[in-house]
């Protein structure tokens, strides 16, 4: 229909155009000029706004602005007992304290307390620091130190931190510097849980804006929060440890990973946190090291096909975890150790390795567990949430496929994935396979019991051994007792193994020439470790 | 066709418009309880049963599905959208204080996006076949191909890490509005553009247009006097459609891209975290939005449809 008409339209125009050809009928003439006009009237109004926008824009980089962090995630509130995501970690964990903490190696160390002691099986008695007061000026005392504990485990308060306190029942004072944290049952793991427990001043904390004015003993103290923008914080001049020596702290909200990079490389930012490794190239400077993120693909030992541990051995002989550290990390990742713990953490079994990668053991493996044919298995991977997960399930999968096994890869949103991946093994409905990441926090052998003790709340394994080594475990106050019996639980999981065991990850942080930054083994984002240069 | 007198189309619109936005309420109510449970979700994944259940009942999830409905669309009606689940205030404000946000966003873009497509569109429909016309045809249909998300990094590279003009993102001043604009506006431009050309070329082949070109009448005449009163219908038509489909997500994905503090980057982090209430309130909001601009769209087109009848 326009076809014909056009011709016609044209050949009209041809008329009333005195000498003119078709391609040039005679309104062009006249209306390019307007539309010339336009153009050079937007380029005239560019030059002339450009120079004035570089001397009014307050986003330049320039040497005296704030050092600006950057979060992908908005944090709920800041309330630091309520949630414990990395993101809001990153404001909150500069402005709150605990008793105990981590030095930059891992190791527990003394913050709010001075020391402390296990005074009979289930007490456990803290001396307190003197002189450490709030931002809001309320001292820090063992009043407050027993207040923030049993804030924290009340049934009523609305935390999803309950897993980081089981076996707490609650806190005494004994004198104005002396609390006692009393457990249900033996709780060998205390002192671990005391370096994720905040100390909150119990006037501002019963406020309800304490979710987004937060008050803390830390060595920054909240300044405000434009929602939806960035929080600031500032350096608090009555700390009464080392003072930090960067002064202010912008924390800015940018959602999307590669808007984070070109923020950095515009130098506006200084700091982005969990850098893709294919993204350093394009930062300015960069930071990866080892995190306590172990990669796995747990088995349903309950499944008849995987419940031979030879078939599971064979399988984690048939992936070839360096090429994979190599290939899809790009180098920001080795074969972990067999287990989900890292050199000095407790159960740490150093006689472990990572299982070589050895396709025709695996073959022979199988045959002898009645597989020679090998079998099909569904591998469950979240879409988004681990990095290079959904890759590293793919490149697993055509590894199995080498020696016979046909996985396909299921991808679940996180929601799906973790709701299914809670069904214990021996239920209808539970993975076979499961792709996840293992962060062990707490640098403790305990943290990983709902994966593999019989009644574990996603566990898929049951073997009584393991069991009676945990329970044994978390009721055994002795450090180096209960760091050999972890040990024997990872042997146990090297012989009878509950997973793949894949990689341990590297953190990245992008970071500018200005920032000078090692960070710590646990992934805290401590300000204070940093310095300005120039 | 038109049996309905125009009084009585707008009292109908309206009516069906409510009708639309109680559904979009139910909808959202039940899509939300059918994300998942976001006790489960806040939980590390060792929670036992036990914790997972304990914040169920803090959080009121433990109420049968019919209570927390009656419970929520009760209080709906009376203005309050309930409490966010993390940030102890009412969800209202949280929405309110990003929508401003999202409004200058759009409407911003919309304009450019009504100057660029309508202007182009027009010449390009005008000088159909013409270089202006292949040459606009051609980045047009490039601008509409692509993904915003993807116009938006290009424009973050180009003119804020290249040539420092403006901010990469956030909201620090006027500046930090004109990448996010100019990426909306090009993509919604684009299409906008293309509905204009072929509007234009239409009415300057039709018989009217040929009788007045017959009786001498200059094509620019033609085009300024005649054809721009009928395209006119499109222009406004195409860009309240093009304005309910920036609500309806595109401007979210623009948002998240540059940071944008408005309800789309509210939303999405309401919905990964399960805040319920915030993310119902900022649907029913947003959802409200869409359905008044559908609502005057319809109607203003019939009454300009009408009055073009009558002239």
């Amino acid at each position: 229909m326009t076809g014909p008409m056009g011709i016609e339209r044209r050949s009209i125009q041809q008329d009333t155009s005195r000498g003119g050809d078709v391609t040039m009928p005679v309104s062009k003439l006249v209306l390019p000029r307007a539309a010339v006009l336009t153009a050079v009237g937007l380029a005239v109004a560019l030059v002339a706004i450009g120079p004035w926008l570089e001397l009014g824009g307050a986003f330049a980089g320039t040497a005296t602005r704030p050092v600006v962090l950057t979060i992908t995630t908005e944090p709920a509130t800041l309330d630091a007992q309520a949630v414990n995501d990395r993101h809001s970690r990153v404001v909150s964990g500069n402005i709150f304290e605990t008793l105990l903490d981590r030095d930059r190696t891992g190791r527990l160390v003394p913050l709010l307390a001075e020391s402390y002691e296990a005074v009979n099986p289930t007490t456990w008695r803290f001396r307190l620091r003197r002189g450490v007061t709030f931002h809001n000026g309320e001292p820090f005392n063992a009043e407050v130190a027993a207040y923030s504990v049993n804030r924290i485990i009340d049934r009523n308060y609305r935390t999803t931190r309950g897993s980081y306190t089981v076996g707490i029942a609650g806190a005494r004072v004994v004198d104005e510097y002396t609390v006692e944290v009393l457990t249900s049952g033996v709780n060998a793991t205390l002192p671990v849980q005391m370096t994720s427990l905040p100390m909150v001043p119990p006037r501002a904390s019963q406020q309800r804006d304490f979710a987004w004015r937060p008050v803390g003993t830390g060595p920054y103290r909240f300044l405000g929060w434009v929602r939806g923008r960035e929080m600031r914080i500032a350096i608090n001049d009555n700390y009464w440890g080392p003072k930090p020596t960067i002064r202010e702290v912008v924390v800015r909200i940018i959602p999307d990973k590669q808007t984070e990079l070109l923020a950095l490389r515009a130098g506006e930012v200084d700091v982005v946190l969990d850098l893709l490794p294919e993204q350093i190239q394009l930062a300015p400077k960069h930071v990866s090291h080892p995190a306590p993120e172990y990669s796995y693909i747990a088995f349903n030992t309950h499944k008849r096909e995987m419940a031979d541990p030879r078939v599971r051995i064979a399988m984690n002989l048939a992936v070839d975890k360096e090429r994979l550290a190599r290939t899809i990390y790009q180098g920001h990742a080795r074969p972990n150790m067999s287990q989900h713990l890292s050199p000095g953490m407790v159960g740490f079994n150093p006689n472990l390795r990572p299982f070589p990668y050895d396709p025709a053991r695996a073959r022979q493996l199988l045959a002898e567990a009645g597989f020679p044919q090998g079998f099909a298995v569904v591998l469950n991977t979240p879409i988004g949430r681990y990095l290079k997960g959904e890759e590293t399930s793919e490149y697993v999968a055509q590894q199995l496929a080498q020696v016979g096994i046909q996985a396909r890869v299921q991808l679940h949103e996180w929601t799906a994935y973790q709701n299914l991946g809670r069904i214990p093994g021996d239920r209808p409905g539970a993975f076979d396979l499961k792709y996840g990441w293992n962060s062990n926090e707490w640098f403790d052998g305990s943290r990983i019991i709902a994966h593999i003790t019989c009644r574990g709340t996603s566990s898929k394994i049951c073997d009584p051994r393991i069991d009676e080594l945990m329970t044994r475990a978390n009721g055994t106050v002795d450090q180096r007792a209960r760091d050999e019996m972890y040990q024997q639980v990872w042997q146990i999981l090297n012989e009878n193994p509950y997973s793949i065991y894949l990689l341990q990850q590297n953190l990245i942080y992008g970071l500018s020439a200005r920032i000078q930054w090692r960070n710590r083994l646990d992934d805290e984002v401590r300000i204070a470790d940093m310095r300005l240069v120039r | 066709m038109h049996a309905q007198s125009p009084g009585r189309f707008v009292v109908t619109r309206i009516r069906d418009g409510l009708g639309i936005l109680l559904l979009v309420t139910v909808v959202i109510f039940l899509l939300g309880y059918g994300l998942g449970d976001p006790a489960a979700l806040m939980s590390p994944v060792d929670a036992t049963p036990e914790e997972i259940e304990n914040l169920r009942r803090l959080l009121g999830l433990d109420r049968p599905l019919y209570v927390q409905f009656v419970d929520y669309f009760g209080h709906l009606l009376r203005g309050d959208f309930g409490e966010s689940l993390w940030q102890y205030r009412p969800a209202l404000p949280i929405v309110l204080e990003a929508l401003p946000f999202t409004l200058l966003l759009t409407a911003t873009a919309l304009v450019l996006a009504g100057l660029l497509g309508g202007i182009n569109g027009t010449l390009a429909g005008f000088w159909a076949g013409s270089r202006f016309d292949r040459a606009t045809n051609f980045l047009t249909v490039a601008a509409v191909s692509v993904p915003s998300f993807w116009v938006g990094l290009i424009l973050i590279a180009v003119a804020a890490v290249r040539i420092q003009l403006f901010p990469t993102s956030g909201f620090t001043g006027w500046q930090s509005l004109v990448l996010p604009a100019v990426t909306l506006a090009v993509v919604h431009g684009g299409r906008i553009h293309l509905l204009v050309r072929s509007a234009t070329f239409e009415e300057m082949t039709k018989p009217y247009a040929m009788v007045a070109r017959s009786k001498g009448l200059p094509d620019r005449l033609i085009l300024w006097k005649h054809v721009l009163r009928n395209t006119s219908v499109t222009v406004a038509t195409t860009i309240g459609w093009e304005y309910v489909r920036m609500l309806g997500g595109a401007a979210f994905a623009v948002e998240v891209v540059f940071a944008w503090p408005g309800i789309g980057q509210l939303m999405i982090n309401a919905a990964n975290r399960h805040d319920f209430p915030v993310l119902q309130c900022a649907v029913i909001i947003a959802g409200a939005f869409v359905v008044a601009t559908n609502a005057l769209v319809d109607i203003g087109y019939r009454l300009m449809d009408a009055r073009l009848r009558v002239a």
